[in-house]
């Protein structure tokens, strides 16, 4: 009976502890929730640890990942306590890293077993504490280990009446326990930062995301689609999306994701969405399928990102070199006809190549006034004293411009620009500009033409020339120019007479610009 | 037979030379007055008719109402507006036209894709043939 009655008492002492024991188990699990960092975590496990065992102080370290050192990841509050009453000015307040696997707990991991020493100084690993260290009267270190690996070690310290084999078997019980939460904690911290950078990238990325199951139902992320297309949810659900996407668009788009849900194939969309005013932008829509083991789709993944700007600019890009390409083949088709026409009016061919190369620097003197001055105007006076630099004659006393400032549109800048050229040309040859004592007279002025439109009208007098039996003006490239083309291409009106005395020339442009396409 | 095949081919090169576009009514349709002059003479030189030429939209519909045609050639960009509604009545009256233009056809809508078209600068030797191929003489090649 005695024994039973001592068994018994063992037994309640056993279940007391035992009880202990889960009821420190369940205080980290439950403070566990409320620590905000791992060393906070590993701080409330010492001291429950110390309150199970009786010890004054603890700690706790873990290797690091070469496993040759020790990093410290928690001091208990109370060792702290004790620190800083030993080390008032400034103790360090920091958790001491990479600690060599040497002293009492270096024996504990290099043995990967608890260890009692209630007579520390005398045990043989024995190597002294660290300045302000409390002095170690006892001590129990006990092997951290996570699915049956050591991982680390839990130090306890200076129990009064030194540390009993139940104090270790308590220990050992609960180390699975930190562990555990510690993982836990570290496995909620890294979810909470990813989740963070899942946020800030969603805020940072001009893209909307969304998840996809089978069957084609999306959960579009957060409120981006509803902030977007003012869809809700509901209505987004069950391809309603696609009522958001551009008519035009819609089929092409349907037939894409059912290609891609099909498939189990990621893909690559461009399609306008209407935004809630009723505006369409152009999305590029990405879906890549999410893959179990069986490696079949389980749902996808997609995003949406606004590349209307960039659409915008290349459709600009690409009017750009069509119109680009259609002046230049525009204007060389002209070259090689007035290359033609300057041909055909033979004579010697040091003259021709002359009045070609004076013809083809005209053409780029108005080819530039046109593209430079896209959006502004032409001064005339400006123009013509150009062109007359150009054959070397600058106004004086035989030549006199007068007329006011006229701003002229690009057009019919070109159409005077090619207009003052042959009639220079021929001036200097044949007329004012080639005989002393001639004179040459231009003026111009605005008025109205019968619709009421604004023009001007241009006139080149040359006076005191003497008479040519043949001028060659008549029948030349300046004559078709000024008779034809610019009645034909400008709308102008025009009069080219060879009076007594030298060339007479009256020129009647629109000012009214017509928009030009593009 | 070989010999009957050759004479066959040789009597079809000389009944296709045969028909030649001598009297046909050719609308030229171009703002650019030296190219407009250029194809008026190449064309006038082969015996057709030309009817205008003309630079811009609305003179062009005058000349497609008032005028028998039984050919076009078009410039897409006329300055001030593009050609697509003459095509429209073109292609409304069965009139064959081909685009001559500084554009690439894809730059064209849709519905003008398959219209034959010439690139500038092009050679008159290459417009003779082509509106010959409209013409139902030649075949486009």
């Amino acid at each position: 009976m005695k024994a039973e009655i001592h068994d018994e008492t063992d037994l309640l002492e056993t279940l007391a502890r035992k009880n202990a024991v889960l009821q420190a188990i369940n205080r980290i699990f439950h403070e566990a929730l409320g620590a905000t960092s791992d060393e906070a975590l590993g701080r409330l496990c010492l001291a429950v640890a110390e309150d199970l065992t009786g010890a004054s102080f603890s700690f706790m370290a873990e290797l690091t990942p070469a496993r040759d050192r020790l990093h410290d990841l928690a001091i208990s509050d109370r060792a702290w306590t004790v620190f800083r009453r030993a080390w008032p000015e400034g103790a360090e307040q920091h958790v001491p890293t990479h600690l060599d696997l040497h002293g009492l707990y270096g024996r504990v991991i290099l043995d990967d077993a608890s260890l009692i020493a209630n007579d520390p100084a005398a045990h043989p690993d024995a190597i002294g504490t660290p300045h302000g260290h409390p002095p170690l009267r006892s001590f129990l270190g006990v092997p951290l280990r996570r699915r049956g690996r050591l991982i680390g070690v839990m130090g306890l310290g200076n129990r009064v009446g030194g540390f009993r084999e139940i104090d270790r078997e308590a220990a050992e019980e609960l180390a699975p326990a930190i562990v555990q939460a510690l993982g836990g904690k570290r496995a909620e911290l890294a979810l909470r930062e990813s989740e963070d950078m899942r946020r800030v990238s969603m805020e940072l990325v001009p893209a909307m995301l969304w998840r996809t199951d089978q069957s084609g139902n999306n959960k579009m992320s957060e409120s981006q689609w509803a902030d977007l297309t003012g869809q809700d949810e509901r209505e987004a659900a069950d391809w309603g999306w696609l009522e958001a996407v551009h008519p035009e668009d819609r089929v092409a788009t349907e037939a894409t994701f059912r290609r891609s849900f099909a498939r189990d194939e990621p893909l690559e969309h461009q399609v306008r969405l209407r935004d809630r005013h009723g505006a369409y932008r152009w999305f590029l829509m990405r879906q890549v399928p999410r893959r179990d083991e069986a490696s079949s789709a389980t749902h996808w993944f997609g995003a949406a990102t606004d590349v209307h700007d960039m659409h915008l600019l290349e459709e600009r890009q690409r009017r750009l070199v069509a119109e680009l390409q259609h002046r230049v083949r525009n204007i060389l088709t002209v070259v090689r006809s007035v290359f033609s026409r300057t041909v055909e009016a033979g004579g010697a061919l040091e003259d021709v190549a002359d009045h070609f190369r004076g013809r083809l620097d005209a053409l780029a003197r108005t080819q530039a006034i046109v593209t430079q001055t896209a959006s502004g105007n032409v001064d005339l006076q400006n123009l013509i004293r150009d062109e007359l630099l150009s054959v070397g004659v600058a106004d004086g006393e035989a030549v006199t411009i007068a007329g006011p400032d006229v701003p002229l549109p690009p057009r019919a800048a070109e159409a005077i620009g090619l207009a003052i050229h042959e009639l220079a040309i021929n001036s200097v040859k044949y007329g004012a500009l080639k005989c002393p004592g001639a004179l040459l007279h231009i003026a111009w002025s605005t008025d109205g033409d019968r619709d009421g439109k604004r023009r001007v009208r241009l006139t080149w007098t040359e006076k005191g020339v003497p008479a040519l039996a043949i001028s060659p003006c008549r029948q030349g490239f300046g004559t078709e120019l000024i008779c034809e083309a610019l009645p034909y291409q400008y709308g102008a009106e025009t009069r080219l007479t060879f009076v007594g005395g030298g060339v007479r020339c009256e020129i009647a442009l629109p000012l009214q610009e017509e928009g030009r396409p593009f | 037979m070989r010999d009957r095949a050759a004479v066959a081919r040789g009597r079809t090169t000389i009944l296709t030379d045969a028909i030649t576009l001598n009297g046909r009514r050719l609308l030229i349709v171009e703002d650019e007055y030296f190219i407009a002059s250029d194809l008026k003479r190449a064309l006038e030189a082969q015996g057709m008719v030309v009817v205008g030429p003309v630079g811009r939209v609305a003179d062009a519909l005058t000349l497609i109402e008032r005028e028998p045609i039984d050919v076009a050639t078009l410039d897409v960009n006329l300055g001030t507006a593009m050609c697509y509604p003459i095509a429209e009545q073109l292609q409304a009256r069965g009139v064959p036209f081909l685009f001559l233009t500084g554009y690439d056809g894809w730059t064209l809508p849709e519905w003008l894709r398959d219209v034959p078209l010439l690139i500038k600068p092009f050679d008159s030797a290459a417009v003779i043939a082509a509106v010959r191929a409209l013409c139902g003489l030649e075949r486009v090649t």
